[in-house]
């Protein structure tokens, strides 16, 4: 960040905890994503630990899951592991991919509830989930708010993968990735974030 | 010690001399003494009943002794010395014993547990106290009172012996030698020269409480709120005991419908009011009752070791924080909403066919999965299999040239082929050239090429 104030009583007064600034953000705890590009672009260096992520895609199977396989490697495999539960997967988990990439497979949870908004609340307020991945394909933003808080609750973090057309609406998440397939990777747009970050990351994803 | 004067052979023929091979047993007191001390009644119950039937009688002879045992699998044993001065003396408690199981089976007694079981398995409704009689009174009955093997029955016949006398009559040297310690040791707890000691019946707890609200109850929170204080002293009675339960049942009788039963079932014993009461409140949303609520009753199955549960000191998630206890409780949450089969874990299989490596699992079954998992060796990279896998394969169209389409759009291959060919043991065997494709919006999908038949294009899902 660059050096704006050469004052040293006003650089004494930014560091006071009750000051606030606009592109400041308080410290979250965050899971590396295993993608070093995406590490720097996004605030804090991670995946947030904590709150909503929305990833949207105009078609199912870009790659956007696979963008998270190295956090579920590094969450799963934590002494103090909770579960990582996917919420109405759109196909079947294949087990061998997700066991070779290093996800241990008895931390996963797999829930297909006919309402997918009120199992990702429970799942998110629970306590007992570190990441909930869900689909969730209609959702208002009450329902969203209500998922918000109930991360906060739970001490986990939500990650909703919704259609590209949700982009326009607004949305109490605190990130919001607009992910489009290019030649050889992924290309992702930031929609949202708090704190700083580029508009555009390019990632290559392992063929 | 005056002898009957017909049992005096019988006398002689017991205090033989014990064979050397015999060890002199140091229990062994004079028949009267330890047959003086004590006095059974047994219950023969007819028709012989199932474990659970003989189980329930046994709680209901508790109410005469604090001794009973059971004698498999239709007797009932009371030793009922001590309850003789509470129940007015022998005739009185003999009367309402008999009163109590005149339903149900024959009520005898006798100076050894052995004996009144005897005299009720032979059908007498004897009441013998005095333990000089006793072996006079015995021997008349047939040996196959004693509830002996069919193999011992059958030899003691052959040689001429059918009653207990016969039996007591015969040396106890050759008795030993010829038909085992074992048959020998019945019949001296039978006359007394041995003590009889007992396994005491331990009833069954369980809680179980009916009760009639002030008013018929149709919604769910009044339910809920008249079930708690019912909760409460479940989870008191549990607390007591420390035992947890897995099962609970709650039966709703309604005026003129068939009650509805609702049973709650739980991966952990468990023993929380409140934690019941949720669960509970989640299965009764899904209920619609017929009409309202007369009656409620709740029974608790088996009580069970409950696991020890400290309080954690810091929130599951938080540095430290472990969520051991949370991981069970949410796993119970969901399922009681949403069915057992809507959540499941996953795990690995040792196969190649794609439709059977990846498993469904039960989830919490940790040891298990991990140790399976590791055992597979998987030989690919990491990333050359997808994410996903669609139930079924989806058939591909095909152009004039037989190339495969999605969407009619062409598809591009990026790897392969990469030959499976396997699973002719059992029927389902698979023969497939599997690629990696790139359909035109760029996603990567697994497809695979059939090597028989019409060598169709076949997606079977996409890399995610």
């Amino acid at each position: 960040m660059p050096q704006v104030s050469p004052d040293p009583r006003l650089e004494q007064l930014l560091q006071h905890p009750s000051l606030w600034r606009g592109r400041s953000i308080a410290p979250q705890p965050v899971v590396a994503t295993g993608f070093a590009a995406l590490d720097q672009a996004l605030p804090g260096g991670g995946w947030p630990q904590r709150g909503l992520t929305e990833i949207l895609t105009a078609h199912q199977g870009l790659g956007e899951l696979q963008l998270w396989l190295p956090a579920l490697a590094q969450l799963t495999s934590a002494a103090s592991a909770r579960w990582c539960a996917f919420v109405s997967p759109p196909f079947q988990l294949f087990a061998p991919a997700f066991a070779s990439a290093g996800v241990r497979l008895d931390r996963l949870l797999i829930v297909r509830p006919p309402q997918p908004l009120w199992a990702t609340e429970q799942a998110l307020r629970s306590g007992a989930c570190d990441l909930v991945l869900s689909w969730v394909a209609q959702a208002s933003v009450p329902e969203l708010r209500r998922l918000a808080l109930a991360t906060e609750q739970g001490l986990s973090a939500g990650v909703l993968f919704r259609p590209a057309a949700a982009g326009r609406e607004s949305s109490p998440a605190a990130l919001r990735l607009l992910v489009q397939a290019q030649p050889g990777g992924l290309q992702l747009r930031v929609l949202k974030s708090r704190g700083a970050a580029q508009p555009v990351i390019n990632l290559t994803l392992p063929a | 010690m005056k002898r009957h004067s017909g049992t005096a052979a019988l006398f002689d023929a017991l205090q033989a001399p014990v064979p050397p091979r015999l060890p002199p047993s140091p229990h062994l007191e004079s028949p009267v003494r330890v047959a003086a001390r004590q006095l059974w009644a047994a219950v023969r119950l007819q028709p012989a009943p199932d474990a659970a039937g003989l189980q329930r009688q046994a709680g209901r002879a508790l109410q005469y002794s604090s001794r009973v045992s059971l004698a498999a699998p239709d007797i009932v044993l009371l030793e009922v010395r001590g309850s003789l001065r509470l129940f007015g003396g022998l005739g009185s408690l003999l009367a309402q014993l008999r009163g109590h199981f005149h339903q149900v089976g024959v009520v005898s007694m006798a100076p050894t547990a052995l004996a009144a079981v005897a005299l009720a398995r032979s059908g007498q409704r004897a009441a013998l106290t005095d333990a000089q009689r006793l072996v006079s009174r015995l021997a008349p009955l047939p040996l196959t009172c004693l509830g002996w093997s069919a193999q011992s029955l059958a030899r003691l016949a052959a040689v001429g012996v059918v009653t207990v006398g016969e039996a007591l009559r015969l040396p106890r040297a050759g008795f030993a030698q010829r038909f085992g310690h074992t048959l020998l040791d019945d019949l001296d707890r039978l006359v007394g020269r041995r003590p009889d000691p007992r396994v005491p019946f331990v009833p069954v707890e369980r809680f179980a409480v009916r009760f009639e609200p002030s008013y018929e109850m149709t919604g769910n929170a009044a339910l809920l709120r008249e079930l708690q204080p019912h909760l409460l002293a479940l989870q008191q009675f549990l607390l007591q005991r420390q035992r947890g339960i897995t099962a609970l049942l709650l039966s709703l009788e309604h005026r003129q419908h068939v009650a509805t039963r609702i049973v709650l079932r739980l991966a952990v014993p468990e023993h929380c009011a409140q934690r019941l009461s949720s669960l509970l409140a989640e299965r009764l949303r899904q209920v619609v009752l017929p009409a309202p609520v007369r009656r409620c009753g709740l029974r608790c199955g088996p009580l069970l070791e409950a696991a020890s549960d400290s309080a954690g000191l810091w929130q599951a998630g938080e540095q430290g924080g472990g969520a051991s206890t949370q991981m069970p409780a949410f796993l119970e949450n969901l399922r009681v909403r949403l069915g057992a089969e809507s959540v499941h874990g996953l795990s690995v299989s040792p196969d190649h066919r794609p439709e059977h490596i990846s498993r469904v699992a039960e989830p919490l079954m940790q040891a298990l999965a991990v140790r399976r998992a590791a055992a597979v060796s998987m030989p690919w990279a990491p990333g050359r299999r997808p994410l996903w896998l669609l139930p079924v394969p989806q058939l591909l169209e095909q152009d004039a040239s037989g190339w495969p389409l999605c969407a009619l759009q062409r598809l591009q291959l990026l790897a392969g082929p990469e030959r499976l060919e396997t699973g002719w043991w059992d029927g389902a065997d698979i023969q497939r050239d599997y690629y990696v494709a790139a359909d035109a919006n760029g996603a990567r999908l697994w497809v695979y090429r059939q090597r028989e038949g019409q060598r169709r294009w076949f997606l079977h899902g996409p890399f995610g």
